[in-house]
């Protein structure tokens, strides 16, 4: 049953961050990875009921509150002030960028079966998906152009390595859990002020006119 | 020879079923999203009505109609009609699958695709040529996605026989795969596709300059009209059971058994009841998409599909 939920849920994770390459509209994107970041807290709290261990219910809270609400919130309000709402155009177009992810993902499972943990049953599973996450949140960082899109890239990876730390190791001491949170939050906030510098100084949120020089 | 009267009559049975059931999923449909949009909708019966309406007029034809016109509306209602005996729906097998199986299925529907589109073609109205040509783009990228996703299913129950299939995953218990939840995601995209749902077309309007289906079969009228809607009604029915089946085949009656087939039914129902919510709330949050970004979705579900088939040998 533990085996089934976990499974389901990073299957679920997986298909969020394909679609994120797959669509264009910044607010669905958004919504994407609050959906994911929700999915990865079922998996934490599915793992603290299974196992008995209380701080991974602190784990599974703090991940839907901060990344779940409200990091998707905070970007959302970025978006609506700076008033850019689509990625026009990325360095690929769609079904290039879908076929590029469905070739990281067979990599990405085929790599997990090299650990220890990788062969059996759900971990082989949870490691496939978070090592193809962790591909496609890079392969998303590298092909668009939008500061937006690349921010919510790096919380795909950082998704992706959460999974592992939460779903098949025994977790990580809590006291590091925290840090990490507070850790992306801080990089969040900074990020989104970053964004809005951007925007108002080059007049739209395309990364790559930051190599032009602007008096 | 009983033996075979048993399964004609078992098919005969089946269809008529599905053929009555599917207008009321139409409406109910129609209804639940006009309740979302804070509108009283139609009567639970208005499909009934639209179809007894349109059935008891004369049917009025181009004169420069071939004989292709009168053929396409028939060719496809009995290529949907006979692709209802190949799938399993209350009893785990289906009544015709000494037939067939997948292959056969969606040939069965691409005929009826086919037979429809020369047909729209065939009076030489602008809106039908380019009805047939949409609906032509979206299935060519669609039609493989249905066949990946439902080789998934096939490769886990190791037939591509739908009523063994349905067995085997019913034997196996509920066993769970990352290949399954991508599969279902992948095919949800195609059922949409297919039915003319409204990220892909809209369903409820007429002479707007991105229809598809209506489109096509813009220049019937009567009793081939009556046909073409009933058709398309069933094929929707058709691909909610069709994901029922391989997703949540809990509830289907391995017996002929009054008992079982009765709970079999129920269970059916309030699935395909549940499939029926997740379109309606599908259509009522999204807008409709540019026509040129339609093949984007369905290369989506595409792309879904090939990956639930590599992981599984992954």
């Amino acid at each position: 049953m533990t085996a089934n939920v976990l499974i389901l849920c990073a299957a679920g994770m997986l298909v969020t961050a394909y679609l994120m390459v797959g669509q264009k509209a910044l607010f669905t994107t958004i919504r994407l990875y609050g959906l994911q970041s929700s999915l990865l807290g079922i998996v934490a709290a599915t793992n603290a009921l299974s196992d008995g261990r209380n701080d991974l219910w602190v784990t599974a809270a703090l991940t839907v509150a901060l990344k779940g609400l409200l990091i998707p919130w905070f970007l959302m309000k970025v978006i609506d002030r700076i008033g850019i709402h689509r990625e026009i155009e990325p360095f690929l177009n769609v079904p290039a960028s879908l076929l590029i992810c469905l070739g990281l993902t067979v990599v990405g499972y085929r790599v997990s079966t090299g650990f220890p943990e990788g062969t059996r049953g759900a971990s082989h599973h949870l490691i496939g998906v978070a090592l193809s996450m962790l591909l496609i949140g890079l392969f998303l960082m590298v092909t668009r152009k939008k500061a937006i899109t690349q921010i919510l890239a790096l919380l795909t990876v950082e998704n992706a390595v959460f999974l592992v730390a939460v779903g098949v190791t025994s977790g990580m001491p809590f006291i590091v859990e925290l840090g990490i949170s507070f850790d992306v939050i801080l990089a969040v906030l900074v990020l989104g002020v970053l964004v809005q510098r951007i925007v108002g100084r080059f007049e739209s949120m395309d990364v790559s006119r930051l190599s032009k020089l602007k008096g | 020879m009983t033996d075979a009267l048993y399964t004609v009559g078992l098919a005969l049975l089946q269809s008529a079923g599905l053929l009555a059931a599917a207008p009321l999923l139409k409406t109910v449909i129609k209804k639940m999203k006009a309740r979302l949009q804070n509108r009283q909708g139609p009567p639970i019966l208005q499909g009934y009505r639209d179809l007894s309406k349109l059935l008891g007029k004369e049917s009025v034809r181009s004169e420069t109609a071939s004989w292709v016109y009168v053929a396409g509306p028939r060719v496809y209602f009995a290529a949907t009609v006979a692709a209802t005996t190949l799938v399993p729906v209350l009893m785990a097998a289906a009544p015709l699958e000494a037939a067939g199986g997948i292959l056969l299925l969606v040939g069965t529907l691409a005929l009826g695709r086919f037979a429809l589109a020369t047909a729209a073609l065939d009076t030489g109205s602008p809106f039908g040529g380019m009805g047939a040509s949409r609906d032509m783009t979206i299935a060519a990228l669609a039609e493989p996605a249905l066949m990946l996703g439902l080789f998934t299913s096939a490769l886990a129950a190791g037939s591509m026989n739908l009523g063994v299939l349905v067995r085997g995953l019913l034997q196996q218990g509920p066993s769970f795969h990352p290949s399954d939840f991508l599969a279902l995601a992948g095919l949800f995209i195609i059922l949409i596709a297919e039915t003319g749902r409204i990220p892909v077309d809209n369903p409820a309007t007429h002479l707007e300059l991105t229809m598809i289906h209506e489109a096509m079969v813009l220049e019937y009228a009567g009793p081939d009209l009556a046909l073409v809607e009933w058709a398309s009604a069933l094929k929707e029915l058709l691909y909610m059971t069709l994901l029922v089946d391989l997703f949540m085949p809990a509830g289907i009656a391995m017996r002929a058994a009054p008992g079982a087939i009765l709970v079999a039914l129920l269970a059916w129902a309030g699935k395909v009841f549940v499939l029926a919510v997740a379109v309606t709330v599908a259509e009522s949050t999204n807008a409709k998409l540019r026509l040129f970004r339609v093949p984007e979705l369905v290369s989506i579900s595409l792309g879904l599909a090939f990956l639930a088939l590599a992981i599984r040998f992954l």
